[in-house]
């Protein structure tokens, strides 16, 4: 069968260190792969690698099937990526914003649509028209989300997605990807946050220093002894 | 291309939304329309003047005609008469006035020696040679440059300072298509300032509309190119936006003054200014020593130059007028060989500026628009050698009256010689100077797209 995400011993070798080492790793449409670690793990390197935005030492990374090296533009109409801190344009309104991103992907929605993706997204809809410098982070976050959403990418790429929305934004963050989970998107997530890994992810990998050294399924143990799992690898 | 065109429009939107930009190309649009105001009014001005010179050889015959009621020798007239030689700017000299401030553009004769005559003539304001003319052409060649820096010095890096890099590449777009667009809409600014400010000034100075309006514009539109090709190169380093900016005037510096003034400094020593004084002096020398030498060497001399006036009577008075003027002629004689000299030290060292120019573009872009607009050395040049002939044809006209001992009667005065002199485009130089430019683009662009190709782009 065919993944929705694959890396095959995935390299990454840095002048100095050696950021990830050979990577295996296959996710399913419909799967949401939670991938905890330490900063500097190697999480959002695989990230990266998977986006395309540096390119593997050694093996190689596909998604639908397609090596990502070789296919750049074609693997970004399957995949959508909201990444930790969304940088927007500050000139622009989130509306427009969310009208140029959308558009490149080859959409292209009615105003009303576009809004309705915003609101959905949980930002006001008065700040939607609101240039976006003046955001907050967590505003500029929403917007991130509802451009991945409008995308409806087969694969979605987070990389701490949730960092600075606020307990029910990243509530609401978690319903909307358990939905999109449901409609058969794949989703690789980058997190610290293990209860909320535990909540949404159907599998949980633990990473450090480059090495994915653990890959639980999230229904064969709650989330303290999630933790304690992790703190231990950590300490190890 | 729909999603170029998308890019395109939210550049637009961008850039509606950016003070600083919209000031930079509303005080470059100003900058213009004051160029196009100061040449148009700078060629007004000598026209005027040129005109002026006309009444004032009326004033000058009428004048002469109260004084000699009764018409008179015509070596009284051929002292107390002056005439001009002038030099017509050419229509399009309001968009380059090159060096028609510096170069007299009316010389003031009589029938006196002529050397003396031609660089008397002292009709500039050093203050104002100091700044430069601020044409049309000075806005183009050195600050649309600056323009151009202002807009694209971070077309790419601010994708990357701002952030904006990663979620815009997570769509299926190309960095080059996205560097492509950008350059593509600053494009379309620019040139399209450049050409509105172009056809503004065309119209305004009355410009008589031949091949130069193509041969301009495209001029203009390959210079822009040049400086956009420029900011691509130094982008395609991808180092951060303030390395860029220093980067880019450093570039502008480098063009625009320090290898200019390099240039200055090698051309004045492999080609030094000619200097007008060993002429002047000797010419002087020669004149003034006219007075003591015996009557019939000096006459033996002229004759020998004009056969023809040989049979006049043998002079005998003290003072007689065809004497005075064949010992005028003599000095000019004497010096001709520095003369054509001093021309074409000139002009040789405009040769030198020509072959070097390969070095600046803005230095072979300021020649091209002179060169189309006859404004440059050479048609001075000419200008000096067509107010020779007119020398020589007043000579001619005089002697007659001279030699044969005819009074100079008032309806004479309408039959002498006036003189008028229109400054030619140099196409020749011009066209030279396009094949330059564009192989300075050509290869500008290439490094730059080999660059971009070869460096690996880093999203943050």
């Amino acid at each position: 069968m065919e993944f929705a995400l694959e890396a095959r011993q995935l390299k990454k070798q840095y002048q100095d260190k050696l950021a990830l080492k050979g990577l295996n790793l296959q996710i399913e449409p419909g799967e949401i792969f939670c991938l905890l670690g330490q900063n500097g793990a190697g999480k959002s390197t695989t990230i990266n690698l998977f986006l395309g935005f540096i390119t593997p030492t050694s093996g190689a990374a596909y998604i639908n099937g397609l090596e990502v090296a070789t296919n750049q533009l074609k693997v970004k109409e399957y995949l959508a990526y909201i990444p930790e801190n969304v940088m927007l344009y500050p000139n622009l309104t989130g509306l427009e914003n969310l009208t140029l991103f959308s558009s490149l992907a080859g959409f292209d929605y009615s105003p009303e649509s576009l809004m309705q993706y915003l609101i959905e997204a949980g930002l006001p809809s008065e700040a939607a028209t609101r240039k976006v410098g003046a955001y907050s982070k967590g505003m500029r976050q929403k917007v991130g989300i509802a451009i991945a959403v409008a995308k409806h990418a087969r694969v979605l790429l987070l990389d701490e997605p949730t960092s600075g929305l606020d307990p029910k934004a990243s509530n609401e963050f978690s319903d909307l990807l358990l939905k999109l989970s449901g409609q058969g998107t794949a989703i690789f997530m980058a997190t610290h946050d293990i209860f909320r890994a535990k909540e949404v992810g159907t599998r949980v990998g633990i990473m450090r220093e480059g090495e994915l050294v653990d890959v639980l399924s999230t229904t064969d143990l709650n989330a303290n002894e999630l933790e304690n799992l992790y703190l231990n690898y950590m300490h190890a | 291309m729909k999603k170029f065109w998308i890019l395109i429009k939210y550049e637009w939107l961008n850039f509606r939304a950016d003070k600083g930009l919209l000031i930079l190309v509303t005080l470059t649009l100003l900058a213009g329309l004051y160029g196009i105001y100061y040449g148009t009014t700078e060629v007004q001005r000598q026209q005027q003047n040129i005109a002026g010179l006309e009444k004032l050889t009326e004033h000058n015959v009428e004048e002469l005609k109260a004084k000699y009621p009764e018409g008179t020798d015509a070596g009284d007239i051929g002292y107390y008469h002056s005439t001009f030689a002038v030099h017509h700017p050419d229509s399009w000299a309001s968009l380059a006035l090159g060096q028609r401030d510096v170069n007299p553009y009316y010389i003031k004769l009589r029938l006196l020696n002529l050397q003396s005559q031609l660089y008397d003539t002292e009709n500039i304001n050093p203050q104002k040679v100091l700044a430069g003319n601020f044409d049309l052409s000075f806005v183009l060649v050195y600050l649309f440059p600056l323009l151009i820096i202002g807009l694209c010095f971070n077309i790419l890096s601010i994708e990357k300072e701002q952030g904006t890099l990663p979620l815009l590449l997570s769509q299926p777009i190309s960095l080059p298509l996205i560097v492509g667009a950008k350059l593509t809409f600053r494009m379309l600014v620019v040139l399209g300032l450049g050409l509105l400010l172009s056809i503004l000034a065309m119209i305004w100075g009355k410009v008589l509309p031949d091949g130069r309006v193509a041969l301009w514009l495209g001029v203009v539109v390959l210079y822009c190119l040049f400086w956009f090709a420029v900011a691509f190169l130094v982008a395609a380093l991808q180092k951060n936006s303030a390395f860029n900016a220093v980067t880019l005037l450093g570039v502008w510096l480098l063009l625009t003054i320090v290898i200019p003034a390099l240039l200055n400094v090698y051309v004045s020593i492999k080609q030094p200014v000619p200097q007008a004084l060993a002429l002047t002096i000797q010419q002087r020398e020669v004149v003034h020593g006219g007075w003591d030498k015996p009557k019939r060497e000096t006459m033996d001399k002229f004759f020998a130059l004009y056969p023809q006036w040989r049979d006049t009577t043998e002079i005998k008075e003290r003072f007689v007028w065809r004497w005075y003027y064949a010992f005028h002629h003599l000095g000019d004689v004497a010096v001709q060989d520095l003369a054509t000299q001093y021309k074409q030290t000139l002009l040789a060292r405009h040769e030198l500026v020509q072959k070097l120019n390969v070095l600046s573009v803005p230095v072979n872009v300021q020649g091209i628009f002179n060169a189309m607009a006859g404004s440059d050395l050479p048609s001075y040049v000419q200008f000096l050698q067509s107010a020779t002939r007119y020398h020589d044809r007043l000579r001619e006209f005089y002697y007659p009256f001279l030699f044969r001992q005819i009074t100079f009667t008032h309806a004479d005065f309408a039959r002498e010689p006036r003189h008028s002199f229109a400054s030619a485009p140099d196409m020749k130089s011009a066209t030279a100077g396009l094949l330059k430019l564009l192989v300075s683009v050509g290869i500008v662009f290439g490094a730059g797209l080999l660059l971009f190709r070869w460096k690996t782009a880093s999203v943050k």
